[in-house]
Protein backbone atom coordinates (compact mmCIF):
# COMPACT_ATOMS: atom_id res chain seq x y z
CA UNK A 1 0.00 0.00 0.00
CA UNK A 2 1.30 3.09 -0.86
CA UNK A 3 0.42 4.48 2.51
CA UNK A 4 -0.48 3.74 5.81
CA UNK A 5 -3.42 4.82 7.50
CA UNK A 6 -1.98 7.51 9.75
CA UNK A 7 -3.69 8.08 13.37
CA UNK A 8 -6.08 5.81 13.21
CA UNK A 9 -5.42 3.75 15.36
CA UNK A 10 -4.86 5.62 18.93
CA UNK A 11 -3.68 3.35 21.40
CA UNK A 12 -6.68 1.48 22.85
CA UNK A 13 -7.07 2.70 26.22
CA UNK A 14 -9.96 0.13 27.47
CA UNK A 15 -10.59 1.07 31.32
CA UNK A 16 -13.50 3.06 31.05
CA UNK A 17 -14.04 5.13 33.85
CA UNK A 18 -17.38 4.51 35.79
CA UNK A 19 -20.16 7.26 35.36
CA UNK A 20 -20.02 8.91 38.49
CA UNK A 21 -16.53 9.66 37.98
CA UNK A 22 -17.15 10.86 34.64
CA UNK A 23 -19.85 13.21 35.85
CA UNK A 24 -18.04 14.78 37.91
CA UNK A 25 -15.54 15.65 35.62
CA UNK A 26 -17.71 17.18 33.25
CA UNK A 27 -19.60 19.25 35.53
CA UNK A 28 -15.82 20.56 36.90
CA UNK A 29 -14.95 21.50 33.33
CA UNK A 30 -18.36 22.97 31.77
CA UNK A 31 -18.56 25.17 35.14
CA UNK A 32 -14.85 26.06 35.37
CA UNK A 33 -12.70 25.08 32.76
CA UNK A 34 -10.04 23.42 35.03
CA UNK A 35 -6.64 22.61 33.61
CA UNK A 36 -7.60 18.65 33.16
CA UNK A 37 -8.37 19.01 29.68
CA UNK A 38 -7.05 22.46 27.82
CA UNK A 39 -9.50 24.92 26.40
CA UNK A 40 -7.42 24.36 22.72
CA UNK A 41 -7.39 20.48 23.21
CA UNK A 42 -11.47 20.74 23.55
CA UNK A 43 -12.28 23.31 21.53
CA UNK A 44 -10.48 21.24 18.57
CA UNK A 45 -11.79 18.60 19.57
CA UNK A 46 -15.73 19.96 19.81
CA UNK A 47 -14.95 21.93 16.51
CA UNK A 48 -14.23 19.19 14.63
CA UNK A 49 -17.95 18.12 15.49
CA UNK A 50 -16.15 14.58 16.31
CA UNK A 51 -18.50 14.29 19.41
CA UNK A 52 -21.54 16.59 18.55
CA UNK A 53 -23.52 14.05 17.07
CA UNK A 54 -26.99 16.42 16.67
CA UNK A 55 -25.14 19.33 15.32
CA UNK A 56 -26.04 20.84 18.91
CA UNK A 57 -22.40 23.47 19.02
CA UNK A 58 -21.98 21.35 22.12
CA UNK A 59 -21.96 17.96 23.97
CA UNK A 60 -23.85 16.24 26.31
CA UNK A 61 -22.97 14.36 29.00
CA UNK A 62 -22.93 10.87 27.10
CA UNK A 63 -21.01 12.57 24.60
CA UNK A 64 -18.39 13.58 26.69
CA UNK A 65 -17.54 10.24 27.64
CA UNK A 66 -16.66 9.90 24.32
CA UNK A 67 -14.25 13.02 24.39
CA UNK A 68 -13.02 12.14 27.36
CA UNK A 69 -11.56 9.10 26.10
CA UNK A 70 -10.21 10.77 23.09
CA UNK A 71 -8.34 13.35 25.01
CA UNK A 72 -6.85 10.58 27.90
CA UNK A 73 -5.90 8.53 24.34
CA UNK A 74 -3.72 11.63 22.89
CA UNK A 75 -2.13 12.52 26.17
CA UNK A 76 -1.06 8.77 26.00
CA UNK A 77 -0.03 8.96 22.73
CA UNK A 78 2.27 12.48 23.77
CA UNK A 79 3.62 10.93 27.01
CA UNK A 80 4.91 8.12 24.91
CA UNK A 81 7.00 10.38 22.90
CA UNK A 82 8.12 13.10 25.43
CA UNK A 83 10.70 10.91 26.09
CA UNK A 84 12.57 13.21 28.07
CA UNK A 85 9.14 14.16 30.26
CA UNK A 86 9.51 17.68 29.21
CA UNK A 87 6.18 18.50 28.72
CA UNK A 88 6.79 19.37 25.05
CA UNK A 89 7.57 17.62 22.22
CA UNK A 90 11.11 18.41 20.25
CA UNK A 91 11.57 17.68 16.35
CA UNK A 92 13.29 14.12 17.32
CA UNK A 93 10.47 13.20 19.49
CA UNK A 94 8.14 14.82 16.99
CA UNK A 95 9.45 12.37 14.04
CA UNK A 96 9.86 9.23 16.12
CA UNK A 97 5.95 9.98 16.56
CA UNK A 98 4.99 10.83 12.99
CA UNK A 99 6.86 8.26 11.47
CA UNK A 100 5.59 5.91 14.12
CA UNK A 101 2.25 6.53 12.83
CA UNK A 102 3.45 6.16 8.84
CA UNK A 103 3.99 9.51 7.69
CA UNK A 104 7.38 9.65 5.27
CA UNK A 105 8.28 13.22 6.10
CA UNK A 106 11.55 14.67 5.19
CA UNK A 107 14.17 16.17 7.60
CA UNK A 108 13.54 19.64 6.73
CA UNK A 109 9.98 19.43 6.91
CA UNK A 110 9.62 18.68 10.43
CA UNK A 111 11.15 22.26 10.95
CA UNK A 112 8.02 23.88 8.84
CA UNK A 113 5.81 21.60 10.90
CA UNK A 114 7.66 22.81 14.32
CA UNK A 115 7.64 26.66 13.05
CA UNK A 116 4.08 26.34 11.86
CA UNK A 117 2.31 24.49 15.03
CA UNK A 118 4.70 25.86 17.73
CA UNK A 119 2.66 28.66 19.26
CA UNK A 120 4.72 29.58 22.56
CA UNK A 121 7.26 29.88 20.05
CA UNK A 122 10.13 27.68 22.23
CA UNK A 123 11.46 25.69 18.90
CA UNK A 124 9.23 22.52 20.24
CA UNK A 125 5.15 21.38 20.56
CA UNK A 126 3.11 21.43 23.57
CA UNK A 127 0.43 19.21 23.81
CA UNK A 128 -2.10 21.04 22.32
CA UNK A 129 0.19 21.86 19.35
CA UNK A 130 0.71 18.09 18.92
CA UNK A 131 -3.07 17.57 18.64
CA UNK A 132 -3.45 20.01 16.31
CA UNK A 133 -0.62 19.11 14.04
CA UNK A 134 -1.32 15.37 14.18
CA UNK A 135 -5.43 16.18 13.43
CA UNK A 136 -3.95 18.62 10.45
CA UNK A 137 -2.28 15.65 9.12
CA UNK A 138 -5.28 13.27 9.19
CA UNK A 139 -7.10 15.76 7.95
CA UNK A 140 -5.06 16.16 4.95
CA UNK A 141 -4.53 12.45 4.32
CA UNK A 142 -8.70 11.60 4.69
CA UNK A 143 -9.70 14.49 1.85
CA UNK A 144 -6.75 12.91 -0.15
CA UNK A 145 -7.99 9.28 0.19
CA UNK A 146 -10.96 10.82 -1.07
CA UNK A 147 -9.93 11.04 -4.06
CA UNK A 148 -7.49 8.67 -4.50
CA UNK A 149 -9.72 6.07 -5.51
CA UNK A 150 -7.99 3.63 -6.87
CA UNK A 151 -5.84 3.65 -4.28
CA UNK A 152 -2.29 4.23 -5.58
CA UNK A 153 -1.41 7.18 -3.53
CA UNK A 154 -1.39 9.29 -6.61
CA UNK A 155 -4.56 11.52 -7.71
CA UNK A 156 -5.35 14.32 -10.42
CA UNK A 157 -7.16 16.92 -9.45
CA UNK A 158 -8.27 20.23 -11.18
CA UNK A 159 -7.12 24.09 -9.76
CA UNK A 160 -10.54 24.42 -8.10
CA UNK A 161 -10.86 20.70 -6.46
CA UNK A 162 -7.37 21.51 -5.06
CA UNK A 163 -8.15 24.66 -3.08
CA UNK A 164 -11.88 22.90 -1.90
CA UNK A 165 -9.47 20.16 -0.59
CA UNK A 166 -7.22 22.33 1.17
CA UNK A 167 -7.94 25.54 1.68
CA UNK A 168 -10.12 25.47 4.94
CA UNK A 169 -7.53 22.78 6.39
CA UNK A 170 -3.99 24.14 6.54
CA UNK B 1 29.44 47.32 5.14
CA UNK B 2 28.89 44.34 3.27
CA UNK B 3 26.24 41.51 4.71
CA UNK B 4 26.84 38.41 2.98
CA UNK B 5 23.20 37.47 3.93
CA UNK B 6 21.08 40.38 2.72
CA UNK B 7 21.75 38.78 -1.03
CA UNK B 8 22.54 41.12 -4.21
CA UNK B 9 19.90 43.83 -4.14
CA UNK B 10 20.35 45.97 -7.30
CA UNK B 11 22.65 48.61 -7.03
CA UNK B 12 24.69 46.61 -4.54
CA UNK B 13 24.99 47.95 -0.88
CA UNK B 14 25.21 51.18 -1.25
CA UNK B 15 21.63 51.58 -3.01
CA UNK B 16 20.25 49.10 -0.31
CA UNK B 17 21.17 50.91 2.61
CA UNK B 18 19.67 54.37 0.81
CA UNK B 19 16.48 51.84 0.51
CA UNK B 20 13.93 53.30 2.95
CA UNK B 21 12.65 49.82 3.48
CA UNK B 22 16.03 48.54 4.49
CA UNK B 23 15.66 50.96 7.30
CA UNK B 24 12.54 49.05 8.56
CA UNK B 25 14.27 45.56 7.84
CA UNK B 26 17.32 46.01 9.10
CA UNK B 27 15.87 47.62 12.64
CA UNK B 28 14.99 43.82 13.64
CA UNK B 29 17.18 41.81 11.42
CA UNK B 30 19.64 40.47 12.97
CA UNK B 31 23.70 39.26 11.90
CA UNK B 32 22.37 36.87 9.40
CA UNK B 33 20.38 39.37 7.50
CA UNK B 34 16.83 37.06 7.85
CA UNK B 35 14.00 38.14 9.74
CA UNK B 36 11.25 35.49 11.88
CA UNK B 37 7.63 35.55 11.58
CA UNK B 38 8.19 37.56 14.53
CA UNK B 39 10.43 40.36 13.37
CA UNK B 40 8.50 40.70 10.28
CA UNK B 41 5.37 41.48 12.49
CA UNK B 42 7.14 43.78 14.37
CA UNK B 43 8.83 45.31 11.18
CA UNK B 44 5.54 45.96 9.50
CA UNK B 45 3.96 47.25 12.41
CA UNK B 46 5.98 49.81 12.89
CA UNK B 47 6.85 50.78 9.08
CA UNK B 48 2.71 51.52 9.13
CA UNK B 49 2.09 49.85 5.76
CA UNK B 50 -1.41 48.75 7.60
CA UNK B 51 -2.38 52.27 7.97
CA UNK B 52 -5.32 52.80 9.77
CA UNK B 53 -6.06 48.65 9.73
CA UNK B 54 -5.25 46.66 12.43
CA UNK B 55 -1.40 45.13 12.66
CA UNK B 56 -1.13 41.77 11.15
CA UNK B 57 -1.58 38.46 12.82
CA UNK B 58 0.99 36.53 13.85
CA UNK B 59 -0.70 33.68 12.03
CA UNK B 60 -0.56 35.93 8.92
CA UNK B 61 3.12 37.01 9.10
CA UNK B 62 3.70 33.50 9.38
CA UNK B 63 2.00 32.64 6.44
CA UNK B 64 4.05 35.91 4.48
CA UNK B 65 7.29 34.24 5.19
CA UNK B 66 6.26 30.93 4.28
CA UNK B 67 5.13 31.85 1.40
CA UNK B 68 8.32 33.51 0.11
CA UNK B 69 10.54 31.00 1.65
CA UNK B 70 12.40 29.34 -1.19
CA UNK B 71 14.82 28.02 1.00
CA UNK B 72 13.21 26.50 3.64
CA UNK B 73 14.62 28.39 6.35
CA UNK B 74 11.76 29.66 7.92
CA UNK B 75 12.84 32.99 7.69
CA UNK B 76 13.14 36.04 4.95
CA UNK B 77 15.77 37.75 3.52
CA UNK B 78 15.92 40.90 2.31
CA UNK B 79 15.11 40.86 -1.38
CA UNK B 80 11.91 38.99 0.07
CA UNK B 81 10.96 41.43 2.53
CA UNK B 82 11.23 44.04 -1.09
CA UNK B 83 8.78 42.19 -2.39
CA UNK B 84 6.48 40.99 -0.04
CA UNK B 85 6.55 45.08 0.39
CA UNK B 86 5.34 45.67 -3.02
CA UNK B 87 2.85 42.31 -3.24
CA UNK B 88 1.13 44.09 0.13
CA UNK B 89 1.55 47.68 -1.22
CA UNK B 90 -1.34 46.26 -4.04
CA UNK B 91 -3.15 44.16 -1.76
CA UNK B 92 -3.48 47.06 0.39
CA UNK B 93 -4.68 48.85 -2.51
CA UNK B 94 -6.96 46.53 -4.21
CA UNK B 95 -8.58 45.95 -0.40
CA UNK B 96 -9.34 50.02 -0.26
CA UNK B 97 -11.05 50.38 -3.41
CA UNK B 98 -13.92 48.13 -1.84
CA UNK B 99 -13.86 49.35 1.62
CA UNK B 100 -15.09 52.45 1.17
CA UNK B 101 -16.30 53.74 4.35
CA UNK B 102 -12.73 52.75 5.75
CA UNK B 103 -14.35 50.50 8.00
CA UNK B 104 -11.19 48.10 7.81
CA UNK B 105 -13.90 45.36 6.71
CA UNK B 106 -15.39 44.27 3.25
CA UNK B 107 -18.48 42.54 1.99
CA UNK B 108 -18.17 38.39 1.25
CA UNK B 109 -19.19 38.94 -2.36
CA UNK B 110 -16.92 42.19 -3.00
CA UNK B 111 -13.97 39.83 -2.09
CA UNK B 112 -14.80 37.52 -5.34
CA UNK B 113 -14.39 40.48 -7.35
CA UNK B 114 -11.27 41.43 -5.46
CA UNK B 115 -10.09 38.23 -6.06
CA UNK B 116 -11.06 38.55 -9.94
CA UNK B 117 -9.19 41.39 -10.51
CA UNK B 118 -6.05 39.58 -8.81
CA UNK B 119 -6.61 37.07 -11.36
CA UNK B 120 -7.68 34.24 -8.79
CA UNK B 121 -10.67 32.93 -11.22
CA UNK B 122 -12.56 31.22 -8.07
CA UNK B 123 -15.92 29.50 -8.31
CA UNK B 124 -18.84 30.53 -5.50
CA UNK B 125 -18.02 27.07 -3.97
CA UNK B 126 -14.76 27.56 -3.55
CA UNK B 127 -15.54 31.09 -2.42
CA UNK B 128 -17.66 29.76 0.34
CA UNK B 129 -15.08 27.47 1.80
CA UNK B 130 -12.84 30.76 1.94
CA UNK B 131 -15.19 32.38 3.95
CA UNK B 132 -16.02 30.21 6.21
CA UNK B 133 -12.39 30.27 7.13
CA UNK B 134 -11.70 33.98 6.96
CA UNK B 135 -14.98 35.76 7.22
CA UNK B 136 -17.04 37.11 9.98
CA UNK B 137 -20.73 37.86 9.92
CA UNK B 138 -20.34 37.58 5.81
CA UNK B 139 -17.28 40.42 6.32
CA UNK B 140 -13.46 40.25 5.92
CA UNK B 141 -10.97 42.20 7.40
CA UNK B 142 -7.85 43.09 5.98
CA UNK B 143 -5.62 40.45 8.47
CA UNK B 144 -7.77 37.83 7.31
CA UNK B 145 -7.66 39.48 3.58
CA UNK B 146 -3.90 39.68 3.27
CA UNK B 147 -3.88 36.41 5.10
CA UNK B 148 -6.05 34.70 2.06
CA UNK B 149 -4.31 36.11 -0.61
CA UNK B 150 -0.96 34.73 0.65
CA UNK B 151 -2.67 31.04 0.82
CA UNK B 152 -3.96 31.58 -2.47
CA UNK B 153 -1.15 32.71 -3.90
CA UNK B 154 1.00 29.68 -2.24
CA UNK B 155 -1.35 27.12 -2.77
CA UNK B 156 -1.76 28.34 -7.13
CA UNK B 157 2.13 28.52 -7.24
CA UNK B 158 2.09 25.26 -5.52
CA UNK B 159 -0.14 23.72 -8.09
CA UNK B 160 1.13 25.01 -11.27
CA UNK B 161 4.33 23.82 -10.33
CA UNK B 162 2.44 20.59 -10.98
CA UNK B 163 0.98 21.52 -14.07
CA UNK B 164 3.67 22.64 -16.19
CA UNK B 165 1.73 21.88 -19.39
CA UNK B 166 -0.85 24.64 -17.89
CA UNK B 167 -3.91 21.72 -18.67
CA UNK B 168 -5.39 22.55 -15.36
CA UNK B 169 -5.28 19.67 -14.00
CA UNK B 170 -2.09 18.78 -11.17
CA UNK B 171 -0.70 15.24 -10.17
CA UNK B 172 -0.12 15.21 -6.70
CA UNK B 173 1.82 11.95 -4.52
CA UNK B 174 0.59 11.05 -1.48
CA UNK B 175 3.62 12.30 0.48
CA UNK B 176 4.17 15.34 -1.86
CA UNK B 177 0.96 16.53 -1.04
CA UNK B 178 1.20 16.16 2.72
CA UNK B 179 4.37 18.14 2.99
CA UNK B 180 3.60 20.58 0.35
CA UNK B 181 0.09 21.48 1.77
CA UNK B 182 1.39 21.73 5.31
CA UNK B 183 4.44 24.00 4.30
CA UNK B 184 2.00 26.93 3.59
Amino acid sequence: MAYHSPYRGAPQNNATPDQSFLWNIFQRVDKDRSGVISDTELQQALSNAMFDRENKGGVNFSEFGGVWKYVTDWQNIFRNYDRDNSGFIDKNELKQALTGFGYRLSDQFYNTLIEKFDRQRKGQVAFDDFVQCCIVLQRLTDVFRRYDTDQDGWIQVSYEQYLSMVFNIV
Amino acid sequence: MAFPGYGAAPGGVAAMQQDPLYGYFSAVAGQDGQISAEELQSCLTHSGISGTYKPFSMETCRLMVSMLDRDHSNSMGFPEFKELWQVLSGWKTTFMSYDGDRSGTVEGHELQHAFNAMGFNLSPQAMNIIMKRHSFGGRVGFDDFVGCCTKLRALTDQFRRRDQQQTGTALFQYDDFIQVTMSI
